[in-house]
């Protein structure tokens, strides 16, 4: 009775917590600010894990992690973000420059439902946007300001998958993840009067994203002599168009409606993308991962008509490595995790060009993650502190430390009587 | 099991209790300010936005009414003087005079009569206009017809109508400093004029006599038909409005012990709805001078565009001159491909360059109404969300002459109009007009260029609108 009410609850919260709350400047562009976070076993790891597969922890990562899974066994994953940033350039004001939320960042489910094949389920942020900013109205090439200018925008694409994957031959796990791409991007920019404040004019366009998104993926797996074990995996995704519906109200300093355009069709492409990583294990204790993904946004920006001006968009790509030491234990025969520690250090040119500068991300993660014994609950906590931009070129540099808290929970399913293997 | 399940339930409880927690702390998130930053990255056309058009059509014209109500003004209004767009102006204040409710026991061995004169008074808010440094003359006269007889005193008086008048009784020249106020005569803020002894005495004796043309309201109306004062033939500078409680004032000594004491018996302001201040205007030589005039009474008032009065059109009320503005081609806003709506519109009227000084001064309030194809003047525009009549918020800047503007808005009259295609909407328009009651007592006048002049010394209507591209 407690798993469905636990379930409900985390759901009624994701949905109220899934949008960002920090003011990111760059949101404002493109499809906002593209989650590069899976909020998993591999977070510690700087978000490491094309190759990782793990029989407890959900590696979305890569499709075809899932089929790791121990057999019958069922596990739900949630996490919180609580980020703090700190923004520094010219355009920012000394006297106001932090920020800080705390935001729910997924709710996925899995199972293995039979020997070989692994199955996953959930929601995760695809990408969010969240920005304000208030500047001088001038008439049209004057500098004679007759009110200001206030843009607000906020809202989330999220994916919702469904991912299986099989094994084959006990070193191949193969998988597909169906992701259903949906949300909202939400614009409100209104003219205020100065200094009075009241509004002249809004208009709110709202772009309403849609489609399926496939990711297929491979782990190829196995053992190097006694103590060694590797793992190469990757995946790949082939170019998809968001079907974007555009609504606009326009509405006058009485709130009376002056347009009311629906529907506007049109197509957002997400990129082909593609990426590859390695882990390599020693002693079932130690553990070291790389990855590197591509997104050939070049590939598509001919296609598009995105949000904003003034910027370009430029092929996307992530570096990351990271090391795991696990502390395990046997009982009756069975190895049993009680903890870990992770560490992971990440660099990544993001999808957007501003000013002639691609904006880069880069930075550092630590985990520690607990599973406890006397519940099937694991707790993880990860640190990571990064750099987003630069203040070159009128740009914004977002100085920002995340501290994730996840929760995993697992049971064995469908025993028949059996509790544990 | 049940050990186990009993943690969970524990567990469950707090990891519950937690998340709830953190639900409710992240509306307590501050916001940066990022200052203008993607300013130039918001998309082009893609909102609504606010488009500023003042190059909008503005046709002016001077309209003229023959007359004004020009009674009970409660000034007299007694001058002249010469206006750069006006022409010569001058005004001549008629009015009656009363005996005293009481006449004074007048006793021959001891009273004896002195002199009459009129006292004229003016305090330091009277109007005046023109050059009062110049000496003034001012001459009082007798009016030879009755004022009665007149059909028009039924309907007021007006300031194209005159009576008849003798000659003059007695005249002053004096220097008036109106701001202090100030006279040459060194009597204040009061002009006298020393008027025929011969008339000082007649009335001095009825006095004495306790006549019926004295004590009999209606007889002394009939014989002493009313008073003009006039400016002197060689008068030229200024307009000043004297009080109408002026007096005509009969003086004589009353000797008492051997010692002499001026007393007086006062004639004061009978009625204040037959005071009325009759002007005339000579725009010969003026820019002014080719205003169209009505030929017919019954006649809607003619407007006569700027063009053929100095590029310029006039408020000048007291001398029936309003102007009219008219927007022939303000729809053409609303048909733009990407208007939606109006957000507000403001007129700015600056008046012409080097039309006035610290001497000739601009009227403080001009209103903003209504008018319509046959000029005539309608309620007052207010501004949008205000009920209130408008006047202009003139802050006058007489070292930058230009910067001196009236500014209304006028949202309210465009909202009506923008989208107005009927027949003759385009002669529908607005009217400026001194505000009640300075529009009968002041002289102020108001040139206002038209828009062959350059862009910044010329009326402006701009429309704030609200665009949105592309149009649907």
């Amino acid at each position: 009775m407690k798993q469905p009410i636990l379930i409900a609850l985390l759901t009624i919260v994701s949905v109220r917590m899934m949008a960002q709350n920090n003011n990111a400047p760059y949101s404002q562009l493109g499809l906002g600010d593209l989650d590069d976070g899976y909020y998993n076993r591999t977070s510690g790891l700087a978000n490491t894990g094309i190759a990782y597969r793990s029989n407890r922890f959900l590696i979305n990562n890569n499709p075809a992690s899932f089929s790791a899974l121990t057999n019958q066994y069922f596990t739900m994953e949630t996490a919180l973000r609580g980020q703090y940033i700190h923004y520094a350039g010219n355009q920012v004001n000394v006297a106001s420059t932090e920020s800080a939320d705390i935001t729910f960042r997924k709710l996925i489910l899995g199972i293995k439902i039979t020997q070989h094949w692994g199955s996953s389920i959930g929601i995760l942020p695809y990408s969010t946007q969240n920005y304000e900013f208030q500047v001088p109205y001038n008439i049209a090439g004057t500098t004679v300001q007759i009110a200001d200018h206030y843009y607000q925008g906020h809202g989330s694409v999220n994916r919702a998958y469904w991912a299986n994957s099989y094994e084959f031959f006990h070193h191949l796990s193969i998988g597909v993840d169906a992701s259903y791409i949906f949300g909202q991007l939400n614009q409100n920019d209104i003219i205020q009067s100065s200094p009075l404040g009241s509004t002249l004019v809004s208009t709110t366009n709202n772009t309403n994203l849609q489609n399926l998104y496939l990711t297929y993926g491979m782990q190829l797996y196995g053992r190097l002599g006694k103590n060694w074990n590797y793992s190469l995996g990757g995946t790949y995704s082939a170019k998809a168009a968001l079907l974007a519906a555009s609504t606009k109200l326009v509405l006058n300093n009485d709130s009376v409606t002056l347009q009311n355009i629906q529907n506007q069709e049109g197509y957002m492409y997400l990129p082909e993308a593609w990426g590859a990583g390695i882990a390599l294990g020693f002693k079932q204790k130690y553990m070291f991962v790389a990855d590197y993904r591509y997104q050939n946004w070049n590939g598509v920006a001919a296609l598009n008509s995105y949000p904003g001006q003034g910027y370009a968009v430029a092929s996307a790509e992530r570096g990351s490595v990271g090391f795991e030491v696990s502390k395990q234990k046997t009982f009756y025969n069975t190895r049993v995790e009680l903890s870990y520690l992770q560490a992971g250090v990440y660099y990544a040119n993001s999808y957007l060009q501003i000013n002639g500068q691609q904006i880069k991300d880069y930075g550092i993660t630590a985990g520690f993650g607990v599973n406890s014994l006397k519940s099937p609950l694991a707790y993880s906590m990860v640190f990571q502190y990064g750099i987003k931009g630069t203040t070159n070129n009128e740009l914004i540099r977002q100085n920002y430390a995340n501290v994730t808290f996840m929760v995993n929970f697992g049971q064995i399913w469908y025993t028949k009587g059996k509790k544990f293997d | 099991m049940t050990i186990i399940h009993h943690y969970l339930r524990k567990e469950l409880l707090i990891l519950s209790s937690f998340i709830v927690a953190l639900g409710f702390l992240t509306s307590c998130e501050k916001q940066p300010d990022l200052g203008q930053f993607g300013n130039s990255n918001v998309t082009d056309n893609n909102s609504a936005n606010i488009v500023a058009v003042d190059s909008s059509t503005v046709l002016l014209s001077t309209v003229y009414v023959d007359s004004v109500a020009s009674a009970a003004t409660t000034f007299l209004q007694v001058g002249t003087y010469k206006d750069a767009y006006m022409g010569q102006i001058t005004s001549q204040a008629y009015l009656q005079v009363r005996p005293p409710a009481g006449l004074p026991a007048l006793d021959p061995l001891r009273d004896a009569y002195d002199s009459i004169g009129m006292a004229l008074f003016f305090r330091k808010s009277n109007p005046f206009y023109g050059d009062t440094t110049i000496p003034q003359t001012f001459e009082v006269h007798q009016v030879v017809d009755t004022l009665y007889q007149l059909p028009s005193y039924a309907n007021g008086w007006w300031s194209n109508q005159y009576l008849p008048i003798g000659p003059a009784l007695g005249s002053t020249t004096v220097s008036i400093a109106p701001n202090l106020p100030y006279t040459s005569q060194n009597a204040g803020d009061t002009v006298k004029i020393r008027m025929d002894d011969a008339l000082g005495q007649e009335l001095y004796n009825m006095a004495y006599n306790k006549s019926d043309t004295l004590t009999t309201l209606s007889t002394f109306l009939n014989w002493f038909k009313g008073l003009c004062i006039t400016p002197g033939p060689a008068s030229g500078g200024a307009m000043y409005g004297f009080f109408d409680s002026c007096l005509l004032r009969v003086y004589y000594r009353e000797n008492i012990n051997g010692a002499s004491k001026t007393k007086s018996i006062d004639f004061t302001l009978y009625n204040r709805s037959a005071q009325w201040n009759y002007i005339t205007n000579n725009r010969a030589g003026s820019p002014t001078a080719n205003l169209i005039t009505p030929t017919n009474i019954a006649q809607p008032p003619p407007a006569t565009l700027s063009s053929v009065t100095g590029n310029s059109s006039y408020v000048d009320n007291i001398l029936g001159l309003t102007t009219k503005l008219s927007f022939p081609y303000l729809n053409a806003i609303s048909q733009r491909p990407d208007y939606i709506g109006l957000l507000r519109a403001q007129l700015t009227i600056i008046p012409l360059a080097g039309s006035f000084s610290t001497t000739w001064t601009l009227p403080p309030q001009v209103g903003v109404y209504a008018t319509d194809l046959h000029n005539q003047q309608g309620g007052p525009i207010p501004a949008q969300g205000s009920g209130s009549a408008q006047t202009g918020n003139l802050v006058t800047n007489y070292f930058a002459p230009l910067l001196s503007t009236y500014t209304y808005d006028v949202t309210n009259f465009v909202a009506a109009q923008i989208t107005n295609t009927a027949p003759g909407s385009n002669q529908v328009g607005l009217m400026l007009s001194i505000t009640s009651p300075a529009n009968l007592s002041q002289w102020r006048r108001l040139a206002i260029a038209d828009q062959s002049y350059p862009t910044q010394q010329r009326i402006t209507l701009t429309v704030y609108y609200i665009s949105l591209y592309p149009h649907q």
